[in-house]
């Protein structure tokens, strides 16, 4: 009611981004590891995946490695399309998901230009002691036993930066067990940190940029 | 249940004076197939329910499949028909009039066919009515759930307004007549007509640009989706619904009146023949644009999907249905002196109403099955047992409800086939 409240534009938060140098991805895939680790993620999704391409006509051949979590888009069309708003931008701009809210219609599924979104069918690593005794810890949202019927069962569900984290002063898991230590995580907003400064190195592009979705992961090339 | 049989009573009544009624024999059979495809389709839903998406085929990659594409075609059907009905009742095409009730039921019909298909695909079935409590005004399909309501109510009402003088004229010998006329005693219809025209007219651009241009803006916006990101992919929806609605119509007419033992009004039925050839023509003349324009600007992301039409693994759907049973073959009968034959018209819309299952499904599967990022796995897709018979008993529950209807309700005009008022 007061003028109190900071502007929403005012971006006093910090501005989550991730830097992945590709040069020094080695395709080892503990980014995919250790985030299915983190997240307790079910069987078939994996919030970051190492996309692996064979590039040019034998013999003049090179693999290439493109490691890929959610983009974190500033204009997010994932959002734009979920009919209850359960899937939206962050203050610190990570995309979130309210799994409370979100209906499993699948919309932001199918318009996610990244296929960083999937959708949670109930599996579970029952052959795992006690996999479903701790849900996901998304958000700091502590959910209790992964038991049908609760959420994010029959939502959708995505790499969040591994936010809860972030509040608790920590790098994502993939940025921590990097072993190549291509990933850098940081704040946009601070000149200083070093995502800002690699962000606008001139190795640095960013996925499908024709559509204007504004990623925040950066790529090195 | 007595109401119900009273009403059975009184109706069979009405077709000993009137025409020779329906086969006993056949309408017991053909509600014992629709009861037993729903009672599969039942358990199939069952399984869904119980296990949730994980019965489907569906996955992360191709999130969308035979649900909602039957959903897609459901809609068409509703608008197209309902646009038929509003060619009589806006713009006074009274040639069609014998079918404008049928064009309402078949309207509201498919309507709860196609919601019924979309939320047995929601992940969260039991936060299906939240949706119209949270609003995203960017999302259109946050738009279309409103529409889809105001569309039903509307269509609800436009078929009251059109049985009305008839259920008043039921009234005093059937109890379900009696209740649905809502204690309305005028058999004047003059006030019906002025509000049909009324609702009608507030329902084509509901049906237009709300209902089925607004289901086809839903792929439309999706950028990051080859041959969905397209300014036509809402006009293509409104012409194939046409196509659809009035294929349907026109099949519905010629099976009904051939099940009642009543005479088939040849000319009505060349001339629905004719609008569908006509609609028909259009939605090629589209198609070639919509194909053209990917192929020769040589956009990759787009002709990729178009591989996987043609040559994919989902080109028996391309070729076999929608092309040559939705479209070549039709327009070949409806274009030739071949309409002039009832039976034939029948077949042509038949392969139509078929066809169009296959242009829905091909909406929907193959921009879903090229992987957004080169490199990510590519989707796999093809409905599931429990898909199938889910659908199968929802279309079984939609052919219930409109023979239900068709039988308790003044379906057809009851002046009209006394021989009382003819309209042409």
């Amino acid at each position: 009611m007061t003028a109190a409240a900071p502007e929403p534009g005012s971006r006093k938060e910090p501005q989550w981004a991730m830097v992945i140098d590709l040069q020094k991805c080695i395709g080892c895939d503990t980014c995919t590891v250790s985030c299915k680790a983190e997240n307790r993620t079910p069987p078939g999704i994996s919030y970051n995946v190492v996309i692996a391409m064979e590039l040019g006509e034998f013999p003049n051949t090179r693999r290439a490695y493109l490691p890929r979590p959610c983009m974190q888009c500033d204009s997010p069309p994932c959002a734009g399309v979920c009919p209850v708003g359960a899937t939206y931008k962050g203050e610190s701009g990570v995309v979130i998901i309210d799994h409370d809210r979100c209906i499993g219609c699948r919309y932001c599924i199918a318009a996610c230009p990244y296929g960083a979104r999937s959708f949670d069918f109930g599996e579970g690593y029952d052959e795992m002691i006690a996999y479903a005794e701790v849900q996901a810890p998304e958000y700091g949202v502590r959910r209790g036993p992964r038991w049908r019927g609760e959420a994010p069962i029959g939502t959708v569900r995505k790499c969040t930066f591994c936010l809860h984290r972030i509040n608790r002063g920590e790098e994502p898991a993939c940025v921590e067990t990097c072993i190549g230590d291509a990933r850098y995580f940081g704040d946009l907003n601070d000149p200083n940190s070093v995502v800002a400064k690699l962000a606008s190195s001139p190795r640095a592009f960013r996925l499908r940029e024709e559509l204007g979705t504004q990623p925040r992961v950066i790529y090195l090339k | 249940m007595s109401a119900l049989t009273r009403d059975e009573a009184a109706l069979r009544l009405d077709h000993e004076q009137t025409a020779p009624g329906p086969n006993r024999l056949m309408r017991a059979g053909w509600y014992l197939l629709l009861v037993t495809l729903m009672a599969a389709g039942g358990i199939a839903v069952l399984q869904r329910t119980v296990n949730g998406l994980a019965a489907t085929n569906l996955t992360s990659t191709t999130p969308w499949g035979a649900w909602i594409a039957f959903y897609i075609y459901f809609v068409g059907l509703s608008a197209g028909a309902f646009l038929l009905s509003s060619l009589i009742y806006v713009f006074g095409m009274t040639r069609f009039e014998q079918v404008g009730r049928m064009a309402l039921l078949t309207a509201l019909v498919s309507m709860i066919v196609a919601l019924v298909f979309v939320l047995i695909d929601l992940g969260r079935m039991e936060r299906a009515l939240s949706a119209l409590v949270h609003f995203n005004w960017l999302s259109p399909l946050a738009w279309e759930m409103r529409f889809y309501l105001i569309y039903i109510l509307l269509l609800a009402a436009e078929f009251w307004f059109a049985m009305r003088a008839d259920l008043v004229r039921r009234a005093a010998r059937s109890r379900l007549a009696r209740w649905l006329s809502l204690g309305s005693r005028s058999t004047d219809t003059a006030q019906d007509h002025r509000m049909l025209r009324v609702l009608g007219t507030i329902g084509v651009p509901i049906a237009i640009f709300g209902v089925h241009g607004g289901t086809g803006t839903i792929f439309a916006i999706v950028k990051a989706r080859g041959m969905w990101f397209s300014a036509l992919t809402p006009i293509v929806f409104i012409v194939s619904a046409l196509v659809s609605g009035t294929a349907l119509l026109a099949l519905l007419y010629i099976l009904r009146q051939k099940a009642l033992r009543r005479p088939v009004d040849s000319r009505m039925a060349a001339d629905l023949g004719k609008l569908l050839g006509g609609f028909l023509l259009v939605d090629l003349g589209l198609l070639l644009y919509e194909y053209l324009v990917p192929l020769l600007s040589m956009a990759p992301h787009e002709t990729e999907v178009l591989h996987v039409m043609m040559e994919g693994p989902y080109a028996w759907s391309f070729w076999i249905l929608q092309l040559g049973i939705g479209m070549v073959a039709p327009a070949i009968i409806l274009m030739t002196r071949l309409r002039e034959s009832v039976p034939l018209t029948a077949l042509a819309a038949l392969m139509v109403v078929v066809g169009i299952v296959g242009v829905r499904f091909n909406i929907v599967v193959p921009p879903l099955v090229i992987p957004t990022l080169r490199g990510l796995p590519a989707g796999q897709y093809f409905p599931s047992a429990v898909e199938w018979w889910s659908s199968a008993g929802i279309i079984a529950m939609g052919l219930l409800l409109f023979s239900l209807a068709a039988d308790l309700l003044p379906v057809d005009d009851d002046a009209h086939e006394i021989g009382g008022t003819a309209h042409d």
